[in-house]
Parts: structure tokens; sequence; C-alpha cells
């Protein structure tokens, strides 16, 4: 008997180029729009690791920073960014982002356990420096809704990345993974600085 | 969308303006109003903001949300496109969502549901998306096909309203529950890059 083809194929192909099609179309100007926004996080190694670190971070902690942290850290970053926006300096910005992969970095490499408190007040002063940045450049042409959201969800994903590869410490081999991870997350933080200092 | 002269002149840098207008899908005016949704989404943050509040409350009004919110909307646009001229509310509307995200990612703490009581919410249920609609019908109302495009846009609102109460449906596991305060989270972060947008580019 032959196999009839199930309907899920051509709909599968479909749907996935479909998007395709469309974003080919959606945003010309590569500083404007969702995908701009989306990529910016992702494409900036300091902030890269240092939004992956604070997921690692919360996940060496455990409960409830395991959520506490990335929950309180697109509101804070997007107040730094409502800093820029409103034309105020922070002086020390590009220190202050490689001082967060640096800083979180060692915090997972040695598995430091601050007080809760300290710990959100540490993130939370890092994402300002993030969010400062990330303000100043958003670009004029972009669409400013479309541009934060994918801002903040590709913030909010690399911190879900990093909750993940937390996750690893319950493996056997995980713990030191996770350090290794964090210990590298630091290297790029301290490369950044001496570039920021030099 | 009209087409000629100085009005086409004028279409094509509106098109880009943030919170403004319709972007053409080619699907008519209909289907640009529910492109609209998810193309000018600051109404699909409130709606979404509206949800998940309702979600937290855990209040017997959920069905009831379903209907408000799409229809509140839809009055508010009708009166918008009788006012016929835009008008400058984009910065109160990205407070509001910013507000209330703030009010989802703190919800639970501070226990708001049983603090706001259920009259204070069902008011907001039901006068935001009417000041939302209000400022979106007023955004169409210079475009041709205004009417049916609001319509689109009321119908994409009243499904998208009720898929995720459908989809959302209490009670919650802890890690939707917290799933949920982060998306809260997201929203007011946005609402506050755009309020420093629109203070940097007033409209």
């Amino acid at each position: 008997m032959q196999r009839r083809l199930s309907p899920l194929p051509p709909a599968l192909v479909a749907a996935v180029l479909a998007p395709a099609a469309a974003w080919a179309h959606a945003d010309h100007h590569p500083g404007g729009g969702f995908v701009a926004g989306f990529l910016h996080p992702i494409t900036g190694l300091d902030h890269l690791v240092a939004m992956v670190a604070v997921g690692l971070w919360g996940a060496v902690l455990g409960p409830p920073a395991l959520w506490l942290l990335p929950l309180a850290f697109p509101p804070v970053m997007a107040l730094g960014g409502l800093l820029a926006l409103l034309g105020m300096p922070l002086p020390g910005g590009e220190v202050g982002i490689a001082l967060s992969g640096l800083v979180i970095g060692l915090m997972v490499l040695f598995e430091l356990r601050p007080p809760l408190w300290l710990a959100a007040l540490i993130v939370a002063t890092f994402a300002v420096f993030h969010g400062h940045a990330h303000g100043a450049e958003l670009p004029a042409g972009a669409h400013p809704l479309h541009y934060s959201l994918a801002f903040v969800i590709a913030t909010g994903l690399l911190h879900l990345v990093g909750i993940l590869l937390g996750e690893a410490r319950r493996w056997p081999g995980g713990r030191a993974l996770v350090r290794l991870a964090g210990a590298g997350v630091a290297l790029v933080g301290l490369w950044f600085l001496v570039r920021a200092l030099g | 969308m009209s087409g000629s002269g100085p009005t086409a002149m004028l279409w094509s840098p509106l098109g880009s303006l943030p919170l403004a207008h319709l972007v053409p899908t080619g699907l008519g005016p209909w289907g640009d109003g529910m492109a609209r949704l998810v193309l000018q989404p600051l109404d699909l943050l409130l709606l979404l903001a509206l949800v998940l509040l309702a979600l937290q409350s855990g209040r017997p009004w959920l069905d009831r949300l379903a209907l408000m919110l799409p229809l509140g909307w839809l009055v508010g646009g009708l009166g918008g496109l009788i006012v016929g001229v835009e008008l400058p509310l984009a910065l109160p509307c990205a407070a509001i969502v910013t507000a209330m995200g703030v009010l989802v990612t703190l919800g639970p703490v501070l226990r708001l549901g049983e603090r706001l009581g259920e009259r204070l919410l069902l008011t907001a249920a039901a006068g935001l998306p009417l000041l939302f609609g209000l400022v979106a019908g007023s955004s169409l109302a210079g475009h041709g096909g205004a009417l049916p495009a609001l319509l689109g846009e009321a119908v994409a609102i009243a499904v998208v309203t009720a898929l995720l109460l459908m989809a959302l449906d209490p009670p919650h596991p802890r890690w939707l529950a917290l799933g949920l305060r982060v998306v809260g989270s997201w929203i007011a972060a946005s609402g506050l890059l755009m309020l420093g947008w629109l203070s940097r580019h007033p409209l």
C-alpha cells in the first residue's frame, strides 16, 4: 500500500519559508525595527557574556535569586536606557559594562553567594550601565517599540540561556562546567576592561 | 490607503512614524487593521498586561474581560474616528503600559488583586482599552478605509484576548506564574524605553 503523505511537511515548509519572505521586505533599514533590536544585545560580545552570566549566577545562587535577577534586570536596564535617552550622561560606561562581565564572571567562578539584596544591587548597578549604552545607541530611525521589545526579549532570552547552562550543575561534572563558563565570562570582561582603560 | 498627489507624498514618511497609522500589508484596510496590532504593538502590550493582571488577580471576571477589552477598544476607536484629529497621547499611553508592566511584575508580591479591588480592576479593564482605542481611532481618522481597519484591529484584539485567556487559564504552575511576571517586567522595560524615545523624539 502506498503511504499517504501527511499534509504537515508542506505546511511546515510553507511556515518556515513564509516568515523569511515577510522579513525580507520588512526592514530595509538595518538600524531600525525588531530584527535590529533583537540582534543588538546578541552581537555585542560584552553585552552577551554579561547577560548570560546573570543567568548563570542566578543558577548558582538558586531560588529566589534564580528568578529575581532576570526579573529585575530588564526594567532596571531600561531605566538606564531612559536616562540615556533623556540625555543624562553616565561616566565610565564602557568600564562599567566590562566590569559587569568580570565581576559576575568571578562570582560564578568562585560560586560566591552574597545576601540577596547585595546580589540584586550588583546586578542592578551593572544593568544601568548596559541599559545606558543601549539607550544611547537606539537609532533615531528605528521603530522604538519594536526595537525596545526585541532588545528586551533578546536580553531575557540570554538570561534564560545562562539559567539553563547553570542548571548543568545538577549533573556530574556540571558544576565544573559552570565554573569554567564563569571563568570565560570573567576573561572576556577583563579583556574589555583593558580595552576600555587602554 | 489613499493614493495620489500630495496625499501619496505624505503617506510615505507617515508610514515610518512610530505609533502612527497603518502599515500597508497588501491585505486591504481590514488586514492592515489586524496587522496593526502587531506592527504598532502598544495596544498589544496593554492587552497583554491587562490579561496578565486579570489572571493574577484570580477574579471571576476573566470571561468578561474577553468581551470588555475588544468592545471598549472599539467604542474608543469609533470615538477617535469621530474626533478626527490625531490625539497627542502617545506619551501617556507609553506611561500607562509601563505602569501596567510594573503592576504585573509586582502584583503577586504586593497582592494587588486583593488590594486594588474588583471595581478598580474592572474600571481599568474597561477604561484603558477605551483610551487606547480613542488614540488609535484618532490616528486612523485621516486614512481611507479607517473604519474597516478599526474593525479589523478590534477583531484581532478579541481573538488574541480569547486565545490568551484560554491558554493561560489558572491555576498556574509555579514556573508559569514566574514566567508571566517576567513578561510583565519585559512590558515595563519596553514601556520605559518607549517613554525615553518619545521624550527625545516628540511626535
